[in-house]
């Protein structure tokens, strides 16, 4: 919510800087400007590869970060409509960067080109294309579906990672006897739609998770087998403890880390809080995907998107970024750093945590690769969709068909 | 025109403009915009009431109008009513008014922001209130209410009150002080219990006051956002969402323009709504007098 206020304030900021004549536009024809909000330990890491090898061949770089995701992209949509484009700006992949494309605004990521169809999961391939050419450049890979869970609780009850949600209730029915918290949960609406997404995945397989998100099937929507995906989840209610609303994801994660709760589904950005703490993900800090009858990982991806270039010097400075960014050493370098996986495919995974080495081997799979909803689903409706989600959550009256109800008709309403 | 009425009219010009154009034109374009299918960006395609039907078929934007009305209600009436008592209490002569006086209005000077956030962590039963009282002893004591999605728009209530009976506080308390003491001598001479003096005769004659507090709080009400935002962040889930908070997000965070300004506009509808009688029968009240 602070970040919220923050962005609010950037975007009101930003829009009265961009109104003025020569606001910012002073950087030198040969530094590339570019805006990401990529500022905390692991992230910036990340970036610092690309920006490293990106120097080493003689560019000129001008970081501008802006703190949160949402507050970043409005500041580039802002100087965009203000007349003064950054060259290179990190976006993420899906229908705001397909509106963007529409009004002209972002070209074609230059040098993207056939290799690119072939080395990028499919589904990534298809999220980054915008009327057959690429509008973005894809810098990451993060996967949602994880279940981490703090491998000495589980030893201590004599539980076995679970493998489908009916092993899981039973086994946070005996952690919860035990006197640990099941899970550690964050309670904002992203949090709990990521555990939600988890269930309907483990409920209802990855096609059922297609009918859903993709093509949006009213009768999929209405199914019994939704229904138990709403049973599911408001059997998980008691497995979380009180102080869960409004509790950020790193201090749920910090929870499994103290040894205080057992499970925490989150996405691999977790990694990274694991790492801090001395922990080596995988082994202190188990990682398997949230149970599910078959392999599927719920990708989210970064990616740069780029404008008209005003000149030739920036024109070659992009060029030269994409080049820089999708080289494989590169990609191999920055994932490693932020916790992500490489968006190519043909990339070795020497190096990667155990976590992601897996994952790795999954997205070679087009059958695997789901895109999460807030990739796949247009602004207003993944927002509807949380809204459904976190509602029926955290009001316990609400019984599982209401809660197929209201997701229903928030998805439809914004068909 | 006389030139001695050109003068005040020249110099009022520029505001009368920065007003009409920064107020009722971006009204306008408001309304238009909330016709259109705009989402990221601005763009005229007018798709007629969609964005309006697609605002009714929200749950939560029900909930949020709901919640107004809880908030409202309550604030108001609990701002008042507070604010007159504490305004009656001082009015009696305690000592040390000037010390009560500052205690009561302190709250005002902070934001809504700030009081949100203390009023959060007073009300988080992991570290506020129902911990304090368990580490007395009463393990069983539960105030949950922040995180209980029934009963979260009540804390946004209660520090709400917190903030601003202070305000209508000062606001009585300078009504009182404009009675006249004759009215007064007059009410002892006669033995009139002083509790019924003020029921019968100085409420009555404050009603003015009464009126000014209620417009000043209920501008609060309705642009309340701050205060959701820091406190309870809407929830759980969009239990405790306002209006504005709706229109906020789908404008800023959720690229859907046109359903943020049909947002907007029935705000703007309900002021109109439940003001516009208010304001016509004070104002023809007191034409009347």
């Amino acid at each position: 919510m602070k970040d919220m206020v923050k962005s609010c304030c950037a975007a009101a900021g930003l829009a009265v800087v961009s109104w003025l004549p020569f606001g910012g536009n002073a950087a030198k024809a040969t530094e590339l400007e570019v805006m990401h909000w990529l500022t905390s330990g692991g992230e910036s890491a990340s970036l610092g590869v690309v920006r490293r090898a990106y120097q080493d061949q003689g560019g000129g770089w001008r970081d501008a970060p802006v703190p949160g995701g949402s507050a970043a992209r409005a500041a580039a949509v802002n100087r965009i409509l203000g007349g003064n484009p950054p060259p290179v700006f990190l976006f993420s992949l899906g229908t705001q960067l397909t509106e963007l494309s529409a009004h002209g605004l972002v070209t074609p990521v230059p040098g993207a080109g056939p290799e690119w169809d072939r080395v990028l999961p499919p589904l990534l391939a298809r999220s980054a294309k915008y009327d057959g050419q690429y509008r973005g450049a894809p810098l990451n890979i993060h996967g949602e579906n994880w279940m981490f869970y703090n491998a000495s609780l589980l030893q201590q009850a004599g539980l076995a990672v679970p493998r489908t949600w009916a092993e899981f209730l039973d086994a946070a029915t005996r952690l919860k006897a035990m006197g640990i918290i099941p899970i550690a949960l964050g309670g904002q609406p992203w949090q709990e739609r990521l555990l939600f997404n988890a269930v309907v995945l483990g409920v209802g397989g990855r096609d059922f998770y297609r009918q859903i998100y993709e093509e949006r099937d009213p009768a999929a929507l209405a199914s019994a087998t939704m229904l138990e995906a709403f049973r599911v989840f408001a059997a998980l209610r008691p497995f979380v403890d009180e102080g869960s609303p409004g509790r950020r994801w790193n201090q749920a994660t910090a929870m499994l880390i103290r040894g205080d709760a057992a499970f925490q589904f989150m996405g691999d950005w977790a990694k990274g809080d694991i790492k801090a703490a001395g922990l080596e993900p995988g082994v202190e800090i188990g990682c398997a995907l949230a149970p599910a009858p078959e392999p599927a990982y719920i990708m989210v991806v970064d990616a740069f998107a780029f404008t008209q270039p005003l000149d030739e010097a920036t024109a070659q400075a992009q060029a030269r970024f994409v080049s820089v960014m999708m080289d494989k050493d590169v990609q191999a370098g920055l994932n490693q750093a932020k916790g992500s996986i490489p968006v190519r495919t043909d990339i070795p995974d020497d190096g990667f945590d155990t976590c992601a080495k897996q994952a790795m081997v999954l997205i070679r799979d087009p059958a695997t690769t789901l895109a999460s909803t807030g990739m796949g689903l247009p602004g207003g409706m993944a927002g509807a969709l949380d809204d459904a989600i976190s509602h029926f959550w955290n009001d316990p009256r609400m019984t599982p068909e209401q809660g197929r109800d209201l997701l229903r008709r928030s998805i439809l309403a914004f068909r | 025109m006389k030139a001695s009425h050109r003068a005040p009219a020249i110099a009022l010009l520029p505001a009368g403009l920065i007003t009409f154009v920064c107020f009722y034109l971006f009204i306008a374009w408001t309304f238009a915009i909330s016709l259109t299918g705009s989402q990221l960006l601005p763009s005229w395609d007018f798709v007629g009431l969609l964005q309006y039907q697609r605002l009714f078929a929200s749950a939560r934007w029900w909930t949020a109008l709901g919640n107004m009305v809880v908030y409202g209600a309550l604030f108001i009436t609990g701002c008042l009513t507070l604010g007159y008592l504490l305004a009656i209490l001082i009015d009696r002569g305690v000592r040390a008014e000037g010390l009560y006086r500052t205690v009561f209005m302190l709250p005002l000077s902070m934001s809504f922001i700030v009081t949100g956030i203390i009023w959060q962590w007073m009300l988080n039963p992991g570290l506020g209130i129902q911990q304090a009282v368990r580490g007395l002893g009463w393990e069983e004591f539960a105030f949950n209410w922040l995180v209980r999605a029934d009963r979260s728009i009540y804390t946004v209530a209660l520090a709400g009150i917190w903030q601003q009976s202070g305000l209508c506080m000062a606001l009585f308390l300078a009504g009182l002080r404009g009675v006249d003491p004759n009215i007064w001598k007059a009410a002892r001479i006669d033995g009139i219990p002083t509790w019924r003096v003020y029921a019968a005769i100085i409420t009555p004659m404050l009603r003015p006051v009464f009126f000014t507090a209620s417009i000043l709080l209920f501008s609060l009400v309705v642009k309340s956002f701050d205060l959701v935002v820091a406190l309870t962040g809407g929830g759980p889930g969009f239990s405790s969402d306002l209006p504005a908070r709706f229109v906020m997000e789908h404008i800023l965070n959720r690229q859907e323009l046109g359903l943020g300004a049909a947002g907007a506009c029935m705000m703007l509808a309900t002021i109109i709504a439940v003001v516009g009688p208010y304001l016509y029968a004070e104002i023809r009240q007191k034409k009347g007098a």
